[in-house]
């Protein structure tokens, strides 16, 4: 199975573990594909969602080496099991690159013909995305199988973004889906639904949202070890559609959601974590 | 058509005369309008939107609403009049019936929110003036009061049915028999002129021709209805008049929904905005919207819920992309102008959570608090009066949009934004606080 990387940057922890997984599981990428780090959108997104201070700390703990080399230099501490390589933390892509073998490419744009033309000498069965561009149908016609994503809800429930935290508020299960793209947002064929059986133990949405993406690689690595052996098939979100939350439109896309309802999301979070953890208020 | 053209330039000549006479006369407004000016051109050049963004600002809802509420008090005239803008070149202008009928809800409603009095005198000053204005028909007169054209006297429908919700709503607070007559006879004129299709048109229709934003006309007459039920007899019959309209007025409320809702096509656009000269602007499309929403509410049509939460949808997934709405859309909605109608958004945001209330759809909801976190970013903190706590026709404030004004009824549908949003809020968090298994 030749698999691609697609990633936001080189310095994503979650590409870096998505490639060190795979690499594990016998799955050696044949390349990487990553947006440069100075993307201007990509930044901006970051500082939006992190502050300048978190993502100053995570530029000096990818770019600058220290001294000695801690877990807590991750983000997603979560990702730790995945990243560790004998004493050390992939710090990046190119770290994971060197120790699996395969090539690293970086690009402004990963739908420009360059890119694609790079994406087809590497001949792909299945391409996995991490991050980056909205791809358009070139860059999808590309691999063999199609573009694998892993999306942070239930689909066809909850199709795009803050999809946690509006599972929370739809009363929808808390996981995630192995899914192929296509031209819509998280509307194409689904691999595989898994609830996630964590929830309960999360402290708070960022420590859900991390645990997700751990729990996501894993459950993609099954996937892409199935679809090697041919024991899996993808289902069209069609067949499984339910107009439970649908809009106007039977349209179940979510938009980025605002911080008042964030913290109405949180509470449910911890209202569900107290409602079991013994000696609170299950007694 | 010649003629046409020559009245339409001739009339933006004047105006752009008596606008440069107004800086003249008070060379002290070119600071407000340089900084403006300057602060909208500094804003849309470092402006920096993603998918993942949006406008967030740390100004507490209760301070731009307590704001907006200033800048409404401020503008009311002399006469009990609410001005219709405050003009960077020219000051205030004359009082606007129109919009002084539909703000008394607003008025209302904050005094109700907040336990403040003095918008509740503003909105019995209003009233009054209002009732002095009436024609013996029972109709409204359009334009500025006082005002250059001839539109003063001229009875407007859709200045009647603006002026009507005001006084519904002020019969409900000040328990009035003369308001009461005043709307009432207002209600049976707008009966008496509406065309058997359900719409308005003829010479106490804007330029003469029906248009579907008269939809708030068919709101005003379902409001009209609904209150009347309130003021029956126990024999069903309404003792202080001689005619029981209360149907009458419902019914002629969803006729006009009926012939509305002929315009809609499957896009979600509204065909029959029928502006002769100006593009669709937002505002008005919205104007369809509320119109066709809160009467559909209150006459319990759920086709019509559906029919405008379709059209709600596009918008929604617009701002939701854009992050922002167009001033002004061309069919379908394409072709959108580079420019945004601020009082349009705040329109769109009363619609959504509108819309939250009665599908419980928490999207709804979501789009409402970030159109209202933006548009709170667009209100000046400081300034002199006029200014501070105005909401601009335009955003950059020289669009297209009533270019270099600060606008009422701007003020009027972001205040009914922010009260909506205050409302909803509470409620949510008192609705779905999750109870906790009882330990035992």
């Amino acid at each position: 199975m030749r698999i691609v990387i697609l990633c936001s940057s080189v310095y994503s922890e979650s590409a870096c573990a998505m490639a060190a997984r795979m690499a594990e599981s016998g799955y050696i990428p044949v390349g990487a594909l990553a947006l440069s780090t100075l993307d201007r959108v990509t930044l901006l997104r970051k500082l939006e969602q992190w502050g300048a201070r978190d993502v100053a700390r995570y530029a000096r703990a990818k770019l600058i080496p220290q001294r000695t080399n801690r877990p807590s230099q991750l983000r997603n501490p979560y990702l730790q099991p995945l990243l560790k390589h004998e004493d050390k933390f992939f710090r990046n892509l190119r770290e994971v690159a060197a120790v699996y073998g395969f090539p690293v490419v970086t690009c402004n744009d990963q739908n420009v013909p360059e890119s694609i033309a790079c994406l087809k000498e590497w001949s792909p069965d299945l391409i996995i995305f991490t991050g980056g561009n909205i791809l358009r149908k070139p860059l999808l016609d590309i691999p063999r199988l199609g573009v694998l994503n892993v999306h942070l809800g239930l689909l066809p429930e909850i199709r795009g973004m803050s999809s946690p935290e509006w599972s929370l508020l739809k009363h929808v299960p808390v996981g995630v889906t192995i899914h192929y793209m296509d031209a819509g947002i998280d509307t194409g064929p689904i691999l595989q639904r898994c609830e996630f059986p964590g929830e309960a133990q999360c402290e708070s949405l960022s420590d859900l949202r991390n645990r997700l993406i751990v729990f996501g690689i894993e459950k993609a690595t099954e996937v892409v070890a199935a679809l090697d052996r041919g024991t899996i098939a993808a289902k069209p979100q069609s067949t499984l559609d339910s107009d439970t939350n649908a809009g106007p439109d039977k349209d179940n896309q979510f938009f980025v959601i605002h911080e008042w309802l964030q913290a109405r999301a949180a509470e449910r979070l911890t209202n569900r974590r107290l409602a079991v953890v013994p000696g609170t208020v299950n007694g | 058509m010649n003629s046409r053209n020559h009245s339409a330039t001739a009339g933006r000549t004047a105006k752009a005369l008596t606008e440069v006479t107004g800086l003249l006369r008070r060379p002290q407004r070119m600071f407000s309008l340089v900084q403006k000016l300057v602060s909208d051109k500094l804003r849309v050049s470092f402006e920096q939107q993603h998918l993942y963004s949006y406008s967030t600002t740390k100004r507490p809802t209760a301070e731009a609403l307590n704001a907006m509420l200033r800048w409404i008090l401020d503008a009311q005239r002399r006469d009990g009049g609410i001005a219709a803008y405050y003009s960077l070149l020219t000051g205030y202008s004359a009082s606007y019936p129109e919009v002084t009928g539909y703000i008394i809800p607003t008025l209302c409603d904050f005094a109700r929110a907040s336990g403040d009095h003095e918008p509740l005198a503003a909105a019995e000053r209003a009233t009054t003036w209002l009732l002095s204005l009436q024609m013996p028909t029972g109709a409204f007169p359009g334009g500025l009061h006082g005002g250059s054209h001839n539109d003063e006297s001229q009875p407007s429908v859709f200045n009647t049915g603006q002026v009507l919700q005001g006084l519904v709503c002020a019969h409900v607070e000040m328990n009035c028999l003369e308001i009461r007559q005043a709307a009432t006879t207002a209600g049976d004129w707008l009966i008496k002129m509406q065309q058997p299709d359900g719409s308005w048109s003829g010479p106490s229709a804007y330029q003469g021709t029906a248009h579907t934003y008269y939809s708030m006309v068919a709101w005003a007459l379902a409001e009209l209805s609904a209150q009347t039920e309130n003021y029956l007899g126990p024999d069903n019959r309404d003792h202080n008049s001689n005619n029981d309209h209360r149907s009458d007025y419902g019914l002629a409320a969803e006729k006009n929904l009926d012939w509305v809702l002929s315009h809609f096509r499957p896009s979600g656009w509204i065909d029959g905005i029928n502006l002769q000269g100006p593009p669709n602007y937002l505002h008005f499309i919205a104007y369809v919207l509320q119109g066709v929403l809160e009467c559909a509410i209150l006459r319990h049509r759920s086709d019509a819920i559906e029919t405008v939460a379709k059209s709600a949808w596009v918008l929604l997934r617009k701002f939701e992309t854009n992050k922002y709405l167009s001033g002004a859309y061309e069919s379908d909605f394409k072709g959108g102008q580079h420019f945004t109608c601020l009082t349009g958004n705040a329109q769109m945001s009363c619609v959504w959570l509108r819309l939250f209330e009665v599908t419980d759809d928490l999207r709804y909801l979501n789009a409402g608090l970030k159109m209202n976190e933006m548009l709170k970013q667009m209100i000046p903190v400081r300034g002199q009066r006029g200014v501070v706590g105005g909401v601009s026709g335009s955003y950059p404030i020289w669009g297209r949009y009533q270019p270099l004004r600060y606008i009422s009824w701007g003020c009027k549908f972001f205040a009914d934004a922010l009260l909506l949003e205050q409302r909803f809020t509470k409620t949510f968090e008192a609705s779905t606080a999750e109870t906790l298994p009882c330990a035992s």
